[in-house]
């Protein structure tokens, strides 16, 4: 019957948690679960008292789970991690991705020389600040971001230059055209969160290369 | 008694003379503290994890009566920040009694 409270507790103390950070929690509760039943009942208690006096003693689950949330990966923050392992594994692992994202933006720039070459100077233009925008952001696999600070660097220079493009995009509609580019950024606005967070709970020894950019 | 954000000092000092596991910490805090500093053990570990991630304390798996239990122990960093704490706290606690008029 209280084993089916102390799982009762585990299910709640782990809620939204990462299915390996739940595995740890249990694990660890259940062992100081099992030292503290084991000295109640060396003191004298029943081996339902002692078991009652171990689950109380672990106090509010929901406490718990707020404060294992906040040291331990969530379910949300396990599944962006591993979308972005993915990502990172589709394109570093076929060198000729990297170089084809690599040629993109130079083909635009390229292509916005020859369009303003031949008078189309509004059709170059964009395109400039579009190739601009993707050299940076497609160029990353290239870029010796390796360390934490280089990276938190890097990652300031990336929204700089993503707001910049955008601007000069937008040029004076950008006010206008606000909530179209708010609703358009919150899914990396929301990514960049999360990893800001994953950040936080893992070692930088343990940090994948994602969580460098 | 509510003793908020002195946890983690607390579990580095328990840790200071040797490693130890989650539940001897705990044990180690009441009893020294006389029962005074009493806490739900369900929120020791996540400050140990906190302290982990900080590099304040490294953990590891140790067998204790043939069963496999993780150990934790102080790092460089852990008695740093602990010497640290010892020091912050006795200028709070000096503070606070002569507000009290205790001296």
């Amino acid at each position: 019957m209280t084993v089916t409270q102390l799982e009762n507790w585990l299910d709640r103390a782990t809620w939204r948690l990462a299915k390996d950070s739940a595995a740890q929690v249990r694990a660890e509760i259940r062992e100081h679960y099992e030292l503290a039943r084991q000295e109640a009942m060396s003191a004298g208690a029943t081996a339902d008292e002692a078991d009652r006096r171990a689950v109380a003693e672990l106090g509010d689950a929901e406490t718990a789970n707020c404060q294992y949330r906040k040291v331990l990966l969530t379910a949300t923050e396990a599944r962006v991690l591993r979308q972005g392992n993915w990502e990172a594994r589709a394109v570093c692992s076929q060198m000729w991705v990297k170089w084809i994202m690599l040629a993109i933006p130079l083909a635009a720039l390229f292509a916005a020389m020859g369009l303003r070459l031949s008078g189309a100077t509004a059709v170059a233009r964009v395109l400039v600040i579009m190739g601009g925008g993707m050299a940076f952001l497609f160029g990353v696999p290239f870029l010796p971001v390796y360390t934490p600070s280089r990276a938190r660097i890097f990652r300031v220079a990336r929204w700089a230059v993503m707001i910049a493009v955008l601007l000069l995009a937008f040029g004076h509609d950008a006010l206008k055209y606000s909530w179209l580019l708010v609703s358009c950024l919150w899914p990396m606005f929301w990514v960049e969160w999360q990893r800001a967070s994953i950040r936080r709970k893992l070692p930088v020894a343990e940090w994948p290369k994602q969580l460098y950019r | 008694m509510n003793f908020k954000g002195t946890l983690p000092t607390l579990i580095l000092e328990a840790l200071r003379h040797e490693p130890s596991h989650g539940y001897r910490i705990a044990q180690q805090i009441k009893e020294r503290s006389r029962g005074v500093l009493d806490f739900k053990e369900g929120t020791l570990y996540p400050a140990l994890h906190k302290l982990e991630n900080d590099g304040l304390v490294k953990s590891y798996a140790g067998v204790e009566e043939g069963r496999t239990r993780r150990y934790y122990r102080i790092t460089e960093s852990g008695r740093r920040a602990l010497s640290k704490d010892r020091a912050q706290w006795r200028e709070v606690s000096q503070a606070v009694t002569v507000l009290l008029g205790e001296v």
